[in-house]
């Protein structure tokens, strides 16, 4: 038995970090610019199928890999740069659903540009495995779960020693006050849009190739990963990783246990749920704003 | 007798010189549609609706593809005894309001006399009743629920996820010796409840174990579903899905080793065109498949004139999948049904009658003759055959052969009732 839990916690880790990731750049972008972009699953759904696409063409595969980021930069900065500056003064919740209005926009050109044939986006590391707790682990699973842990610790460190990290901050802290200190918003704001596409053309790279090519499922990937981003409060690039990796656990787990495994999409919803109530701990619903 | 030599000298000739005339004409890659006239109908359009749905996660139009391809050719070969068909084609997008919505609009709006071609997961559902109580006949195409076998006014040329996967199962049962199956499917109650629960009770029938692994639609995790089938200890996976998530499943199996493990068996969808590329080597000789209709290679005449119509008439980006066959099947017995009416006075109730008289046709898609009658459920394709994924290509390992689910009682009572058993 204890070989079976063994199993489902190394599937859960491999498709937890690939939420955990996502959640990771939806947490940047947050910390610096205050969007909590619901579009990120469809960025990182664009990228993948930019890579199919170009690898379909014949191209040397690194071209095919790089443009995946390439286009999840792109397609980031595009919307930071053009549609995020309006919004830049309107409360979260709008500048949230204004993301929304971009995924569903991002949907329909994916659907019009790929019809809903069959494809597969492959890289090589899926055919190098390790035989671990008596499952086989594509060298790509590991690939994803260290890239979450090397993006967390990377960000961590540019955001706390770096000066641009430091402008990100204080970005994120007070948009107003930041201009009034000579922060160049625009620069800072371009580059958080810039490193979040860059991690959703990651991701995106690496769900294609883990879990399935199909932009639907990869943009709804936003769920788990949003649910992840609420575990680190919007804010813990740690808590964040470890949100991610505990949803794709659980999620896995809840297969051995048969009357709940049909509901195992739940998951990210109660996890979420869960951690709102634990960080409401303490405080009293009252009719009266703190305005 | 010199004159019985030039007689017989003579027909022999002229029987040459027909079939010479014929295989000429089969060979110049013309279709052969309705009166097969070659004039262009011009009369007044009737009516005939149909309804696909197209969007994520899937896309049956091939069923209405199928059908709009084949009406384009009857109207330019005479039409129904002058009168062209107008093929009016709505996608209920995957959305059961809308689903609702477009139906109203064919059935009470346009007036439309029958709809073909029907390819949703959703509509049907959602629309039986609407077609009882209108006592309007739909010869669908691409089913995959429940509703669409069991209503009065619905008939699907198609099989639907429950007697092609109980089909792979029995060939799976009697040559891979499967003795424990798993039936991955999706959990949706009409669907893969409906299919896998038949399942269960199949391999029960059989002195034998099933187990339901119903998993969400929208769940990426495939690894966690391939490792339950790993923890029920089966010895088969049958892969109740559509073949998006099917490939998927299997990439993950690969990862694993799965083909090694277990025997691998599928319903149609993953007969289709592309899926050679898609697999690669590794489940060559390993993948079986239950189809509902023919070979896509097949020499037999509906076939070849399947790809005909398509190639004459289909538009660019039409799906030639199972669907699509199904639906040129559908429309071609119903322009059948309707040639037998006076085009001048055709209206709903005389073709919804004339539909239900459709008994015992036959087309070489089809494994079994094709009927509809007056019932409460319609099932009249539950034959079908098996090919072996082999070489990116796919191989026949059994001809058309039948199920015996206690589901098809009520329906194998019916084609007694009609003589055709």
């Amino acid at each position: 038995m204890l070989k079976v839990y063994g199993l489902f916690l190394v599937s859960g880790l491999a498709v937890g970090s690939l939420y955990a990731l996502a959640g990771i750049g939806l947490v940047i972008l947050r910390r610096s610019t205050g969007f909590l972009n619901f579009a990120y699953g469809a960025l990182a759904a664009a990228a993948a199928m930019v890579a199919w696409q170009v690898a379909d063409w014949g191209a040397w595969p690194p071209i095919s890999w790089l443009s995946a980021l390439a286009t999840g930069i792109v397609l980031s900065v595009a919307y930071g740069r053009i549609l995020a500056p309006a919004l830049a003064w309107r409360e979260p919740a709008v500048k949230a659903v204004a993301t929304l209005g971009y995924m569903l926009v991002l949907l329909g050109l994916m659907g019009l540009l790929w019809d809903d044939a069959l494809r597969k986006l492959s890289l090589p590391p899926d055919k190098i495995a390790v035989t671990l707790l008596g499952v086989r682990v594509t060298v790509t699973r590991m690939i994803a779960l260290g890239v979450a842990i090397a993006a967390v610790i990377a960000m961590i460190l540019y955001l706390d020693r770096s000066r641009m990290g430091l402008n990100m901050r204080a970005l994120a802290d007070d948009r107003d006050h930041a201009a009034l200190l000579g922060i160049p918003i625009v620069r800072v704001e371009t580059l958080a849009w810039g490193i979040s596409g860059a991690l959703a053309g990651g991701t995106g790279l690496l769900f294609g190739s883990l879990v399935r090519l199909e932009p639907t499922v990869i943009t709804f990937m936003v769920i788990p990963a949003t649910a992840a981003a609420i575990v680190g409060r919007l804010t813990s690039l740690p808590m964040t990783l470890l949100g991610g990796l505990l949803i794709g656990v659980i999620e896995a787990m809840l297969t051995l246990y048969k009357p709940l495994a049909p509901l195992r999409a739940m998951t990210p919803f109660v996890i979420a749920g869960l951690m709102i109530l634990w960080m409401q701990r303490g405080t009293s619903l009252t009719f009266a704003s703190k305005d | 007798m010199k004159l019985q030599i030039t007689l017989v000298t003579g027909m022999a000739a002229l029987c040459l010189s027909v079939l010479s005339s014929t295989a000429a004409q089969a060979d110049d890659g013309a279709p052969i549609c309705g009166l097969n006239t070659g004039q262009a109908a011009s009369g007044t359009p009737i009516k005939v609706g149909g309804i696909n749905g197209n969007a994520p996660p899937g896309d049956f139009s091939g069923g209405t593809d199928g059908a709009a391809a084949y009406f384009d050719c009857v109207n330019a070969n005479g039409g129904i005894h002058g009168r062209p068909i107008e093929y009016i084609v709505e996608n209920d997008q995957w959305n059961p309001e809308l689903a609702g919505q477009v139906a109203t609009k064919l059935v009470k709006d346009e007036n439309v006399v029958a709809l073909v071609g029907n390819g949703s997961v959703v509509e049907m559902a959602v629309n039986a009743s609407l077609y009882a109580s209108e006592d309007v006949m739909v010869m669908a195409s691409g089913c995959a629920i429940s509703e669409c076998y069991e209503s009065s006014h619905i008939v699907s040329t198609n099989q639907g996820p429950l007697p092609s996967g109980i089909g792979a199962l029995k060939f799976a049962i009697e040559e891979l010796g499967t003795t424990h199956a798993a039936c991955i499917g999706f959990n949706i109650p009409n669907n893969g409840g409906w299919a896998c629960d038949w399942m269960n009770e199949y391999m029960a029938s059989k002195g034998l174990q099933g187990t339901s692994i119903l998993m969400d639609p929208t769940a990426v995790d495939l690894n966690s579903v391939y490792l339950q089938a790993l923890a029920e200890r089966v010895d088969t996976i049958l892969l109740m899905l559509p073949a998006g998530p099917a490939i998927g499943l299997l990439k993950v199996a690969e990862e694993q080793g799965g083909r090694e493990l277990f025997k691998w068996v599928s319903p149609t969808p993953l007969y289709e065109p592309g899926v050679g590329e898609v697999l690669g080597d590794y489940w060559s000789d390993n993948l079986y498949i239950n189809i509902e209709l023919n070979e896509f290679s097949s020499d037999g005449a509906d076939n070849q004139n399947w790809i005909k119509v398509m190639d004459r008439f289909g538009k660019d980006g039409d799906r030639r999948d199972t669907f699509s066959q199904s639906g040129y099947v559908s429309a071609k017995f119903f322009v059948d049904a309707l040639l037998k009416l006076d085009a001048e006075n055709i209206d709903r109730p005389q073709v919804t009658q004339a539909i239900q008289n459709i008994v015992g046709v036959e087309s070489d898609l089809l494994c079994d003759p094709y009927y509809v009658g007056e019932a409460d459920r319609h099932m009249p394709n539950h034959a079908g055959r098996m090919v072996v994924f082999k070489n990116g290509d796919f191989e026949l390992v059994r001809d058309c052969y039948d199920i015996d689910t206690n589901y098809l009682e009520p329906i194998l009572a019916q084609e007694t009732a009609l003589g055709l058993n």
